[in-house]
């Protein structure tokens, strides 16, 4: 019985596959999380995604035929992202995927991308080990180095000496701390210490009791959704906020927070604000009725928008001719995030971070 | 396409690996292992660690034999005094302790961010031909796993096992020493577990301690099932099957323009569903166990 | 001290309801049942839909119990009654799969986006110099009432009679009259009733998402079987030893130990906690801390 419904699934997956109709319009490839631990940023990273393909579609296309972006689930593990890459560039032939989240999945996904001589695009992954996937390969995002400098200065400003760290115990987290540390001591700065909390967990408390122990000048901390509701709740309750917080992307970190448990807070946050910016926010806000779920859907928005921008001045999709425009489109372009220019690895080098403050009546830029 | 075929026939290859080694302990000796994917980790961690020391690929190998032997000891002696069920939930703490060493220990493991920059095993000039000679050696190892495990399950060591699944204290009465059987059996599955993730590890050219969540053990456990416990060929044949599906589900999505989140979800309905579709429906699986049939 | 002991109360309050659930259920239907974890998800859900279309939080909180306890009955007339005529252990891996549904569904209906209760943000209260909130409060009330209201049911009244009669010998339970399938589904209908408001307890004082109850797995499992698998009551007492443990491992600072200011155990291992005293208990307790006989589990 069983045996015999999943060979008609089979079959019918199969046809299915036959009969994709050959497509006239252009697509690209995106490989993101929508399903696993990730998926909250993965989601919002197709939604970026999704607003940037709607505005070149209304704006007349790429090369004027209709531009498509593949977007495919990587389920949060490498072999199926892996799939999901080797079905873009084997089957639908796109010239260029973006993604993912985790530096574990994009670095695999970017160097056989890289091999295959298609055009790769980051735009959630921060490691330092992202520089080397090699010669197609694109960051939209600042990697670690460029965002640690950024917050170290902007904290050892504020006058504190003694800081502890608080952030998730992924690859994002550790390569936060990690690339925070080094800054903030090269400014003379000293971190107490450093807490990696495991996502996921019904309360932070007894995390948040073991940092205040050490009675630092402020709390340094980045988190996402459900978890950075959770802590500053809970460093509200327990009185712990009245030492001094620092949100590592700011409307990342409380997204999901009351705004009387972050009132306060300082931090800093990817520039919404320069001339694209603004308009992305509103965008964002009428399509999906929410504020920012995390910082991750801009860099989506912004990789398809530089990609469109590339293709139409290169008049081709063709990998390298799109490379070679894309080197020349990524100087001073105006995106969703900010300036973007390329460094000569192709990476971001350079991004403007807004300094931010929470106070009683909204958002401070400092 | 015919690249795309090749990655899929060569993750197929390396899970068949894997179930063919819990099938040898779920499906012979009733050994619910639930921390399958540790063993797995083994292998890859091996060629990690290895090559962020600057040793060779070999060194890698030995290392990951070395890392698996000590993991399949502790299962096989935590099975000394437990239950099916007791014991698989055993091994999935332990596979969990050792995800989060492999997480935290961020000196000797690279933490959560992993050890990128694996050298693929063939470097040929031409990264398709390296690919394929990599398919063809884990077509290698699958299949002489595939008859080394036969031969054992065919042998007088086979019918003790399918004593120690279906009446332990029976074979206890008999004389069988339990726990050396246990060790055994614990030491031949591993082996493959181990070179699979080995083998894995040089073919994504990226170790990290995402790769072990105890959620890839349940896929594996989904293959088994669908090809049906007890039968090494079935093993095989559920791998490639749930691979498959696995890797259609994208088109399903293009040819039917399904929104990318129910491929989230289908993907969990794959599992959840094919595990207790066929347990229910056909808890023999695709290819039967066949009983009898050991020369003695 | 007073906060260490308010931190191990909350935390006793996550996983014991799940744990008394798991353990209730394995009384009578011998194996352990993964898919609970997600009946502790699926009650804060559904509590949370009836919220929102404008039921007061008790009257929600209550239906969605029900509706979960439902669901369990259902679940396991058709599924796992059958497979557990190829043993415990098909029966756990029925269990996982019909979870990996819940999961699925969830991600469907709800997406992977955490919600929480909306009550008015409140200054805390003032509990012997320690900082406690009125939902926090609240949680631990939802979880005592729960317990009280359990043994009352279990020592006093007939239905706990027959079940306790049940649970230690079907076929003596029978004979006498009592109707086991009754029993059993009663018991079945009561773990799902009291998953669910483990996580409404939860949900209440924090968040709510698709991933809670898988993230709660493990530190459940480990206070059933300290408490021993089919004693309900032994759950809460497992419950408290891994809070407990916990807690200390999270906020004791051995730095005075060795002459240094600061010294913990770091805060990634502090969920491992929960592990290793399960693989502990069951190297060396496997049968919980209250049973003394030596036979295989």
């Amino acid at each position: 019985m069983m045996v015999r419904i999943s060979a008609w699934l089979t079959v019918g997956m199969v046809a299915a596959v036959i009969a994709v109709p050959a497509k006239a319009d252009i697509a690209i490839g995106a490989v993101v999380p929508l399903s696993g631990a990730s998926a909250t940023q993965g989601e919002d990273q197709r939604r970026g995604i999704e607003l940037a393909v709607d505005e070149i579609n209304a704006a007349g296309g790429v090369l004027g035929q209709p531009l498509k972006v593949i977007v495919e689930d990587s389920g949060g593990r490498p072999p199926s992202a892996l799939d999901a890459a080797k079905k873009l560039v084997a089957v639908d032939k796109v010239p260029a995927v973006i993604g993912e989240y985790s530096s574990g999945i994009t670095l695999p996904i970017g160097q056989y991308l890289v091999q295959e001589g298609k055009l790769h695009v980051n735009i959630g992954s921060s490691s330092n080990k992202i520089r080397d996937i090699g010669p197609t390969a694109f960051s939209v995002i600042g990697l670690e180095a460029v965002s640690s400098k950024f917050s170290a200065e902007d904290v050892a400003a504020q006058g504190w000496k003694n800081i502890v760290i608080v952030g998730p115990n992924n690859a994002y987290g550790h390569g936060m701390a990690e690339g925070f540390k080094t800054e903030f001591e090269k400014l003379g700065g000293k971190v107490v210490s450093t807490l990696l909390y495991t996502e996921g967990q019904t309360s932070y408390r007894r995390e948040l009791q073991q940092a205040a122990q050490y009675k630092p000048d402020a709390f340094i901390y980045s988190a996402y959704g459900k978890d950075g509701a959770l802590i500053n709740r809970e460093a509200f309750e327990l009185g712990v906020n009245k030492t001094p917080w620092y949100a590592i992307y700011f409307s990342m970190c409380t997204a999901d927070s009351k705004p009387e448990y972050v009132v306060g807070q300082y931090g800093m946050d990817l520039n919404y604000i320069g001339p694209d910016g603004k308009s992305y926010e509103e965008a964002y806000k009428k399509k999906y009725g929410a504020d920012f779920k995390t910082s991750f859907s801009g860099y989506g928005y912004d990789a398809v928008k530089i990609f469109a921008a590339a293709a139409n001045k290169a008049g081709s999709v063709e990998p390298q001719a799109v490379k070679a425009a894309l080197i020349e489109v990524g100087k001073d372009y105006p995106g969703a995030t900010g300036t973007i220019t390329f460094d000569a690895e192709r990476q971001r080098s350079y991004q403007p971070y807004l300094k931010l403050k929470k106070t009683e009546t909204g958002m401070d830029v400092r | 396409m015919s690249e795309f075929a090749l990655h899929v026939a060569t993750i197929a290859a390396l899970y068949a690996m894997l179930a063919l080694s819990l099938n040898l302990q779920a499906g012979f000796a009733g050994l619910i292992n639930f921390g399958q994917i540790a063993l797995f980790g083994c292998g890859t961690y091996g060629a990690a660690l290895a090559f962020s020391h600057a040793l060779g690929p070999l060194a890698g190998f030995a290392l990951g034999l070395v890392l698996v032997v000590l993991v399949a000891l502790l299962f096989a002696r935590l099975g000394r005094n437990l239950g099916a069920d007791y014991w698989g939930i055993a091994t999935l703490s332990i596979g969990e302790i050792l995800r989060t060493i492999a997480t935290n220990e961020i000196d000797i493991t690279g933490g959560a961010q992993g050890i990128g920059g694996i050298p693929a095993l063939f470097d040929t000039g031409s990264p398709l031909s390296g690919r394929l000679i990599l398919f063809a050696v884990v077509l290698a190892a699958l299949i002489a796993t595939w008859f080394a495990f036969r031969r054992l399950t065919q042998s007088k060591f086979g019918l003790s096992l399918r004593l120690l699944r279906e009446e332990p204290q029976l074979a206890a009465a008999f004389g069988y020493d339990l726990d050396g059987l246990r060790r055994r059996i614990m030491l031949a599955a591993a082996l493959p577990a181990a070179l699979s993730g080995f083998l894995f590890a040089h073919y994504l050219t990226f170790v990290g301690p995402d790769q072990l969540f105890a959620s890839e053990t349940f896929v594996i456990w989904t293959m088994v099932v669908v090809g049906g416990l007890g039968s090494h060929a079935g093993a095989v044949i559920g791998a490639i099957v749930v691979q498959c599906l696995f890797a259609l589900v994208p088109f399903a999505k293009d040819a039917f323009g399904l929104p990318s989140e129910f491929v989230a979800a289908m993907r969990l309905v794959l599992i959840g569903g094919g595990l207790i579709g066929f347990l229910l429906l056909r808890p023999q699986g695709l290819i039967p166990e066949r009983i009898g049939g050991v020369r003695g | 001290m007073i906060p260490i002991i308010i931190d191990i109360v909350l935390r006793t309050g996550d996983i014991a309801l799940a744990a008394v659930a798991l353990s209730a259920g394995y009384s009578l239907v011998k194996f352990p049942n993964i898919a609970l974890m997600q009946y502790a998800t699926v009650g804060p859900f559904l509590a949370y839909l009836f919220a929102s279309w404008g039921a007061p939080l008790v009257a929600a909180a209550l239906a969605a119990c029900i509706a979960v306890g439902l669901i369990a009955v259902l679940l396991n007339i058709t599924v796992f009654d059958r497979l557990l005529k190829s043993g415990s252990a098909i029966a756990m891996i029925g269990s996982l799969a019909a979870g990996m549904l819940f999961t699925a569904a969830l991600l469907v209906t709800a997406g992977p986006d955490s919600r929480h209760f909306d009550f008015p943000v409140e200054a805390p209260l003032n509990v012997f110099g320690s900082p406690v909130t009125g939902p926090q409060l609240l949680a631990v009330a939802i979880s005592l009432a729960a317990f009280v209201l359990l043994a009352a049911l279990l020592f006093l009244t007939d239905i706990g009679r027959c079940m306790r009669a049940t649970a230690t010998n079907p076929d003596l339970a029978r004979a006498t009259g009592i109707d086991a399938r009754l029993v059993v589904r009663v018991i079945i209908f009561l773990s799902g009733v009291l998953a669910a408001l483990g996580g409404i307890g939860i949900a209440v004082k924090g968040e709510l998402n698709i991933l809670m109850g898988q993230d709660l797995m493990l530190p459940v499992f480990a206070a059933a079987i300290l408490g021993g698998l089919g004693n309900p009551m032994g759950a809460i007492f497992g419950a408290l030893v891994i809070a407990t443990a916990e807690t200390l491992a999270a906020t004791l600072n051995f730095g005075p130990l060795i002459g240094k200011a600061f010294l913990f155990i770091p805060a990634n291992y502090i969920t491992a906690a929960s592990f290793l005293i399960l693989v502990l208990a069951l190297l060396f307790r496997p049968h919980g801390l209250f049973v003394n006989e030596v036979k295989r589990v």
